[in-house]
């Protein structure tokens, strides 16, 4: 209930809830990001990215769906808006400086690049639909609300997802 | 490649804790934002226009769309905001400092009101590592159903239903079945294409039934899937669930237990042996209609030295093959075209990278594995890939039939899901139309933009089977709403969608292709997508689609459309050349003979190449061409003709400079909006240089897939050439192969071989 309230505040103009609010849930946001796109430094851009379009955007929260299936949609917009001007700009940042991370095992987040690469082979919206379910263990139809798309679309992809990528696992086994 | 379940991967991997500094700057460029938009709030948005100068393009568009809040917000709330920041900012100095060089968004502008920093505060805490769920979830459901121990070699497609309890039914489908009953159990090396709980569980369906129909080869009975059907029906899978177990008729050891029947609640399983019963002879031919052709004879370079072709990007072929072995059967050899089934594959071929010369040729010469001595040349071509934003709008009608043929699974409701996919895929300004043909055609939506997707939705839904078909009808409405919206500088396709059975309205096919061809010439294209079988026209569908500069593609599960539709949405929809015609003039001083691979019903007149007005295939966008020949050099003993005894021997001497030419390709193309054509040429070097790993291995996998393709055709050219050979090919060319294709096409060979055995 308190995490209401701060929005309420926030949302009548309050600074200070509103700097709360980002408080409680960088952490959150930063996670998702980094998820998103495997690396420490532009998880940051997009966390702020995210952070900023919260402070103008948090007056439509409208209290229908909890807050952080509400902030994921955000962030997921924001990565995507980010990874688009990336695209524009400057094509050789991308890929320049992978951090290696010292927190995570170095091969499991090769692994997660090498994963978030294959899901966006897949298609549009397939690395949001595997992040918010398997990462983030939300239901089909809460992801399907957070991406604007239909429960059943979200187990179609879920389902392609797992034809491709439990399929590569099998192989790299079996042969 | 992964060794760990990709869903571990995603729910572990943990992230590092963010720079606190980042944290920081995050916090601080939020809070200004806010402060200012509520500042702004406070001028009625008057100023906001000088204050929005000093933010970076995006935020100002937030700040747009945000006006409205902005206005809402009271001043004197804003002006607490204001005030209220102040001790937020004492208390964290760096909110002031300069801003950092990585940092994004903010404007450098602070609040006028702030005073200096004079108390330093602890920086806040970096952020804990570790995420909310933590522990490493079972998941123990998400193993796919492997069928106990002793049962496996009974013949797909029987669906065995079990009902272990009425709550979950476990059910193994009969593509799982079929890998098993292969050699695969100890390699799984392709898609287990099969309904487990789990997939039951994920599936949007509304009864097991309706799952269990996804797998080719089981049919649910309509009235299952009607949604008027009560949902207590539904739950109590009493409906009739149809195994068209074709090949399983023929199998002696599943006569003797024909069915198992599931005992409470019971989806009756019928083994309808009559359903699709195949003829004595091993090959299918159904009632689905090919047009007859012989593969390509082996050419003497010195009686014909020039092959002339035209492009065929259709894949149709492989679809209906893919249909067929999938259910034990051989397709009948007219079903099989190999130069689709090679073309159904993307290579690694380059890409062109001007939209003006939208080819560049790979040329590749390699050894034959069919036979010694003589060498395979290999010509690839790949269609300039548009960039999304170069990417045209585009005008679609959608030509649906809802005949009542199309009552099937694998018809109407799977056109119906592929082209949620499509519009899915298509951007706002584009627009869809729809018409549908049965005993009356009749248009369902007209033009519509994209951006009123629902709309669009809602009307595919609302298709349902009937009647009998007047597809030339439907096609007339089709056009005249396609030329209603038409879109000079955009894309204007029909995208029909039909089991090919057009037997009301124009019974002469070709005063319809005719029609169709007219269209074209006003810039209105035709694409055919084919579904189901038992009464499928691919010859029509094939004539329509290449009268109508489109393509014929065959989609057998909605993997395959998303495939089409979605992966390949570029190549289905934006012609980038139409025309593509190719040339090959061999050197008869290097060549003693030449055999073209497939394309037998694209094979052209040699006169034909330079004739702008004769039509031929048309290449979309990232679409990849290839074509094999198959050649014999001179100064081998492997040649399949007797030499000419009037001939000269041993070839021609040589022309100047091209001893080492094996021959020459000419390409001639007209791009979408022009009339004349343009030509590519390039000389085939005997010693075509060093080849890169990727084409070396595509090369490899197209010889493995022709090999098939040529095998299954009867293996007329091929040597000792066996399933096993190609299967051991194609496993090691596969490469990549990110969405399986390829691995699916190892499946399939294997299929062939025991499809043979019975």
């Amino acid at each position: 209930m308190e995490i209401e309230v701060l929005i309420r505040r926030a949302q009548g103009g309050d600074a200070e809830s509103f700097a709360e609010l980002v408080d409680l849930h960088y952490d959150t946001i930063y996670r998702f990001a980094w998820k998103w796109c495997g690396h420490q430094a532009n998880a940051q851009d997009i966390a702020q990215l995210a952070c900023i379009k919260l402070a103008a955007s948090l007056g439509q929260f409208r209290f229908e769906s909890a807050f952080t299936s509400w902030l994921y949609r955000l962030v997921i917009n924001c990565a995507q808006d980010w990874q688009r001007s990336q695209r524009r700009h400057d094509h050789d940042d991308i890929d320049a400086g992978e951090d290696v991370s010292t927190y995570s095992p170095a091969e499991d987040h090769i692994y997660l690049m090498q994963l978030l690469g294959q899901l966006e082979d897949l298609g549009e919206g397939m690395k949001e639909t595997a992040l918010l379910v398997h990462a983030q263990g939300m239901s089909h139809a809460e992801a399907g609300a957070i991406l604007g798309v239909s429960e059943s679309t979200i187990s179609w992809r879920l389902h392609i997802i797992r034809r491709h990528l439990g399929k590569r696992e099998a192989h790299s086994v079996g042969i | 490649m992964n060794k760990q379940h990709y869903k571990t991967v995603l729910e572990q991997t943990v992230a590092p804790p963010p720079d606190p500094e980042a944290r920081l700057r995050a916090r601080r460029a939020a809070v200004e934002e806010f402060v200012r938009i509520q500042a702004r709030s406070q001028a009625h948005s008057k100023d906001g226009g000088a204050t929005a100068t000093a933010l970076p393009a995006r935020a100002r568009s937030w700040m747009v769309q945000t006006r409205a809040f902005a206005l809402a917000a009271s001043i004197g709330v804003a002006v607490i905001g204001i005030a209220v920041t102040l001790p937020m900012l004492r208390e964290n100095p760096d909110l002031l400092s300069p801003p950092a060089a990585h940092e994004l968004t903010t404007s450098t502008e602070k609040p006028a009101e702030a005073p200096p920093p004079t108390v330093s505060a602890a920086p806040v805490e970096p952020a804990t590592a570790e995420p909310a769920a933590e522990s490493p979830r079972v998941l123990p459901r998400s193993e796919p159903f492997s069928p106990p121990p002793g049962q496996l070699p009974l013949a797909p497609p029987a669906a065995e239903v079990r009902a272990a309890e009425s709550a979950a039914t476990a059910v193994e489908g009969p593509r799982e079945e079929l890998a098993s009953a292969i050699d695969v159990p100890a390699k799984p090396t392709g898609i287990a294409d099969s309904i487990t709980s789990e997939d039951i569980d994920k599936f949007p369906d509304t009864s097991t039934a309706e799952s269990l129909q996804r797998v080719p080869g089981i049919i649910a009975n309509p009235s299952t899937l009607d949604p008027k059907t009560t949902q207590a029906a539904r739950e109590s899978e009493s409906s009739e669930v149809v195994v068209t177990g074709a090949r399983a008729a023929r199998n002696a050891r599943l006569r003797a237990a024909p069915q198992k029947r599931v005992s409470a609640p019971p989806p009756a399983i019928t083994m309808n042996h009559g359903l699709v019963e195949p003829p004595a002879a091993e090959e299918y031919t159904g009632g689905d209609r090919f047009r007859s052709f012989e593969a390509n004879a082996v050419k003497q370079v010195s009686a014909e030295p020039v092959s002339t072709f035209s492009a065929d990007v259709d894949t149709a072929s492989y679809g209906f093959v893919r249909k067929q072995l999938t259910q034990g059967l051989l397709p009948q050899k007219d079903a099989v075209r190999v130069e689709e089934m090679i073309n159904y594959f993307d290579y690694a071929w380059p890409a062109a990278d001007s939209r003006e010369t939208p080819f560049r040729p790979t040329v590749v010469v390699s050894d034959s594995p069919w036979g010694k001595g003589r060498k395979l040349i290999h010509i690839g071509i790949k269609g300039y890939e548009l960039p999304a934003r170069q990417r045209p709008d585009a005008n679609l009608v959608l030509l649906i039939d809802v005949s009542g043929s199309m009552n099937a699974p694998d018809k109407l409701p799977l056109v119906k899901d592929a082209m949620r996919l499509l519009v899915d895929n298509l951007e706002d300004d584009d627009t869809v139309a729809i018409v549908v043909y049965a005993g009356a055609a009749g248009q369902v939506l007209p033009p519509t933009p994209v951006k009123e997707k629902d709309k669009i939705l809602a009307a595919l839904a609302t298709l349902t089977p009937g009647g009998s078909t007047a597809g030339a009808e439907g096609i007339r409405l089709a056009y005249e709403l396609a030329e209603k919206s038409f879109r000079k500088e955009g894309v204007n396709r029909i995208l029909l969608a039909t089991d090919g059975d057009f037997n009301v309205g124009i019974h002469n096919t070709r005063e319809l292709e005719g029609f169709v061809e007219r269209k074209r010439a006003k810039g209105i294209f035709l694409s055919v997508l084919g579904f189901g079988q038992g009464n499928y026209r691919d010859e029509l569908a094939q004539a329509l689609a290449q009268n109508g500069n489109g393509v014929a593609v065959y989609i057998d599960t909605l993997n395959e459309a998303h495939k089409v539709l979605v992966q390949e949405a570029g190549a289905a929809l934006f012609t980038i050349a139409k025309d593509v015609k190719l040339q090959v003039e061999f050197n008869p001083a290097t060549v003693a003979e030449y055999r073209l691979v497939g394309y037998e019903t694209r094979a052209l007149k040699r006169e034909d190449f330079n004739n702008d007005a004769v039509d031929a295939g048309d290449v979309g966008a990232g679409h990849a061409v290839t074509a094999i020949y198959e050649i014999t050099p001179f100064a081998l003993n492997a040649r399949m003709l007797d030499e000419s005894r009037y001939a000269p021997k041993e070839g021609t001497p040589a022309g100047k400079g091209t001893a080492g030419e094996y021959g020459y390709l000419k390409i001639r193309y007209k791009l979408p909006d022009s009339q004349k054509s343009r030509l590519i040429e390039q000389p085939i070097n005997i010693d075509a240089g060093r080849v890169p790993e990727a084409i070396a291995r595509d090369i490899e996998f197209s010889t493995a897939v022709a090999g098939f393709g040529q095998l299954l055709r009867g293996g007329a050219y091929t040597g000792a050439l066996g399933y096993d050979d190609v299967a051991r090919q194609a496993l090691a060319a596969r490469g990549e192969d990110p969405f399986g294709y390829r691995n699916e096409f190892v499946q399939l060979v294997r299929k062939a071989q025991t499809a043979k055995g019975l």
